[in-house]
């Protein structure tokens, strides 16, 4: 992810905005997203709608239990500034809206989230009325498929307050952009660190994390839904590894304004024991056996791997900006 | 990092008479059913039989327990209504994790060395047998609900939000509550980035059953332990263990760290339940009743590490705590006659002594000039440590002051020069506290 993309406010020139009144309820949007996916076969080139979705004015005063409930799951302490991860779970289902339109070439179901950046500009209060936006772009090239950025901004005042990008892979599909780029993430031999947490999670997991972000994709909440897409046992949310990464760094080192970033390689099967080194960037090693994620000299860097295992699922940063 | 220490302001004196402590038991035999406030009691009667303060008015009673149940808020102060001390005697509660009774000893020192009160008891006591079991977050949710409801059909609907699964009770564990990994996991952890071996470990656990059996046997615990429950004398020393033996153990943590784990049930305390006190005194207190004094409590000093994100093992505070008091006092590690190391693991007293001997740790961790020198092992825990004594986490730094106290006075005795002992304990949430104590 490149920094501009994170810092440039407002989707490309090209697109034109739909003004929704209010931020749609997910899940009528799943269910239409279900139905929706099975229409949505890999053809010739894949086109982005180009447009932006965005609700002017929504306001957070009646989100005070949400909060409190997603700070409780996730580990945050009690606060009434929202945390990047909660912001990605409020404009969640207008990004959503977007992949579950017709023209939405892609299949909601079954798109794996490969990567997310996010940023706070500014922070997010409790009872601040927010405009949020999100579109598609960049549909692209990946060596399985094609990889298509969610963008979802939140504005304060008409200043842009957070901005995500979320970088899905749709399987199968060919990018009108021919050739996959050559610097995806390496699968080089990779080894553990030593862990300085363990995470213990149960098979609730999903269904905890479904409860507060409203994704209820049934690969997350039932056995029989992650049967049906090709997995053994449930998969955690790749964002509830993310936000519990954020959390446990914590508001008072992350600052105000940050940059939060994962990266998933392989999904975390649930019940699982998930081990965790959440260490200071300038004490990872840079050595290109750690992966493609860049160690600055200020925030943090964090790995999860399955207990005892090479299995390694995740990869982030969060770096006070 | 390196500041210059202040002077030790001049105060009063603060000593130690004695102490008393009852047999360490292992978790699930003889202590089962036995309250932190029975053992507790018991530690502070025998202290107080064994110095005639019967009916005394004390300055202070301090100590603590880190595994206690709500109901034991005053836990101390009920021991003490429950001894022959004075009932006017002031009590409080004090938790530091396995730092509780040394904390609780630095306490009542300051006080006695400002003169805010002559006379003092420090000490701990703990049980896993007795331990606090908790309902869940969830059934405890619902169950406050329940209360705060006030309408039949509020209250019925908190209590139909309890699920099977929330039944199910909670019990202490030893995992941090940041990391949830346990305190083994930790120093397994610590043990890797140090590279100690698995032999070194065996080695440190040999000696201290081999050191706490001559201790027995020679009778040194006879004026510092009262036999309670059946039990003359700690059972979890094993006298006959060898090292081949030791070596034969299976590794119990740190599995899982992709390299031979190294850490067993032989070189790791084991959970135990035990209870300990040591009694205090400004010297003219002590004069006035004709009361042994053992040794003075010098000064002592307490830190912690920032273990969170691995930067630092979690019980390696100790090793930043001990240069800065041995700094404030004008004192190296040479003029020590006994090292008093807690033995939480032996990898945690072989980790510390590593740190103390890496120049470059000690440059840039400690902010000292270079390394802060190596130990000589002929003084380290030489009557015996956690390992082979137990580890009844707040109890165990009443045991170790007592012991290093009549260690120094008779080394003083033999040798008719000062002698020195430097105490560290280490604790969970990457806390320590150290104390140096001389003979008089």
């Amino acid at each position: 992810m490149t920094g501009s993309e994170l810092t440039r406010a407002g989707a490309p020139a090209s697109y034109g905005v739909t003004e929704l009144a209010q931020l749609p309820r997910l899940g009528g949007l799943l269910a239409k997203g279900a139905t929706g996916s099975v229409g949505k076969r890999p053809g010739g080139g894949v086109r982005l709608p180009e447009v932006a979705y965005q609700v002017a004015d929504v306001d957070t005063a009646g989100e005070a239990a949400h909060l409190a409930a997603y700070l409780r799951l996730l580990g945050e302490p009690a606060s009434e500034v929202l945390p990047a991860g909660f912001l990605h779970v409020l404009a969640f289902p207008l990004a959503t809206a977007v992949m579950v339109r017709g023209d939405f070439p892609l299949p909601l179901l079954g798109m794996v989230h490969l990567r997310n950046t996010a940023r706070v500009l500014r922070s997010v209060r409790l009872g601040e009325t927010l405009a949020v936006r999100a579109w598609a772009q960049d549909a692209r090239a990946h060596r399985r498929g094609v990889q298509v950025d969610l963008v979802a901004e939140v504005l304060v005042g008409g200043e842009l307050a957070y901005r995500g990008v979320s970088t899905y892979l749709a399987k199968g599909f060919t990018a009108s952009g021919g050739a996959a780029p050559a610097d995806e993430t390496s699968r080089e031999e990779w080894t553990a660190p030593l862990p300085t947490a363990r995470w213990r999670l149960g098979g609730g997991t999903g269904r905890a994390y479904a409860a507060v972000s409203g994704d209820q994709n049934p690969i997350h909440t039932s056995s029989l839904g992650a049967k049906a897409f090709g997995f053994p046992r449930t998969i955690a949310h790749g964002m509830y590894t993310a936000a519990r990464a954020l959390a446990e760094v914590g508001p008072a080192r992350r600052g105000e304004k940050y940059e939060w970033a994962i990266e998933f390689f392989k999904p975390v099967l649930l019940p699982s024991t998930v081990d965790v080194a959440i260490r200071y960037a300038d004490e990872v090693s840079t050595s290109s056996t750690n992966g493609g994620a860049s160690t600055g000299e200020r925030g943090f860097v964090y790995d999860g791997w399955r207990s005892g295992k090479n299995t390694r699922h995740f990869r982030g940063t969060v770096t006070p900006l | 990092m390196s500041t210059t220490p202040s002077p030790v302001p001049s105060t009063r004196e603060a000593v130690i008479i004695g102490g008393n402590r009852i047999p360490f038991s292992r978790a699930g035999k003889k202590y089962v059913r036995t309250s932190n406030q029975d053992m507790f009691t018991t530690a502070l009667e025998g202290l107080v039989a064994r110095f005639g303060l019967q009916g005394e008015r004390l300055g202070e009673v301090a100590g603590g327990a880190v595994l206690k149940h709500s109901k034991n808020f005053n836990l101390v102060r009920e021991s003490v209504l429950g001894s022959s001390l004075s009932p006017t005697t002031p009590a409080y509660d004090v938790q530091q994790a396995c730092a509780t009774g040394l904390e609780a000893a630095i306490a009542v020192t300051n006080k006695i060395k400002l003169g805010q009160i002559e006379s003092a008891i420090a000490g701990g006591t703990d049980t896993v047998s007795d331990a606090p079991i908790v309902v869940s977050d969830r059934l405890r949710a619902a169950l406050l609900d329940f209360n705060h409801a006030r309408t039949t059909g509020a209250k019925l609907k908190a209590l139909a939000a309890i699920r099977p699964k929330d039944l199910a009770p909670a019990t202490p564990g030893t995992g941090e509550p940041r990391t949830h990994l346990s305190m083994g996991e930790h120093q397994a952890v610590t043990t890797a980035k140090w590279a100690i071996s698995r032999e070194a470990q065996d080695e440190v656990a040999y000696n201290s059953h081999q050191n706490l059996a001559r201790a027995w046997e020679s009778g040194f615990f006879d004026d510092l332990v009262t036999p309670f429950k059946g039990l003359t004398r700690d059972d979890n020393l094993r006298p006959d263990t060898s090292l081949e033996k030791l070596a034969r153990l299976k590794p119990v943590f740190g599995a899982k760290l992709g390299q031979a784990a190294t850490m067993t049930a032989g070189n790791s305390t084991p959970l135990t339940d035990g209870a300990s006190a040591v009694l205090f005194s400004s010297r003219a207190w002590a004069e006035e009743r004709d009361l042994p004094v053992l040794a003075k409590f010098v000064d002592a000093e307490t830190a912690a590490v920032d273990f969170v994100h691995g930067h630092e093992g979690l019980l390696m505070a100790p090793a930043a705590a001990v240069p800065r008091l041995l700094a404030r006092n004008g004192l190296t590690l040479d003029d020590i006659d006994f090292f008093e190391i807690h033995e939480a693991f032996a990898s945690t007293v072989l980790t510390t002594l590593a740190a103390w001997e890496d120049e470059e740790y000690c440059r840039t961790e400690l902010g000292l000039d270079g390394a802060l020198g190596k130990i000589d092992r002929g003084k380290l825990n030489v009557n015996g440590s956690s390992l082979a004594a137990g580890h009844p986490f707040a109890a165990t730094g009443g045991r170790i002051i007592a012991t290093a106290a009549k260690l120094v006075a008779a080394k003083a005795a033999e040798t008719g020069r000062p002698a020195r002992a430097l105490i560290s304990v280490c604790a969970a949430g990457g806390l320590g506290a150290v104390a140096v104590i001389e003979s008089s």
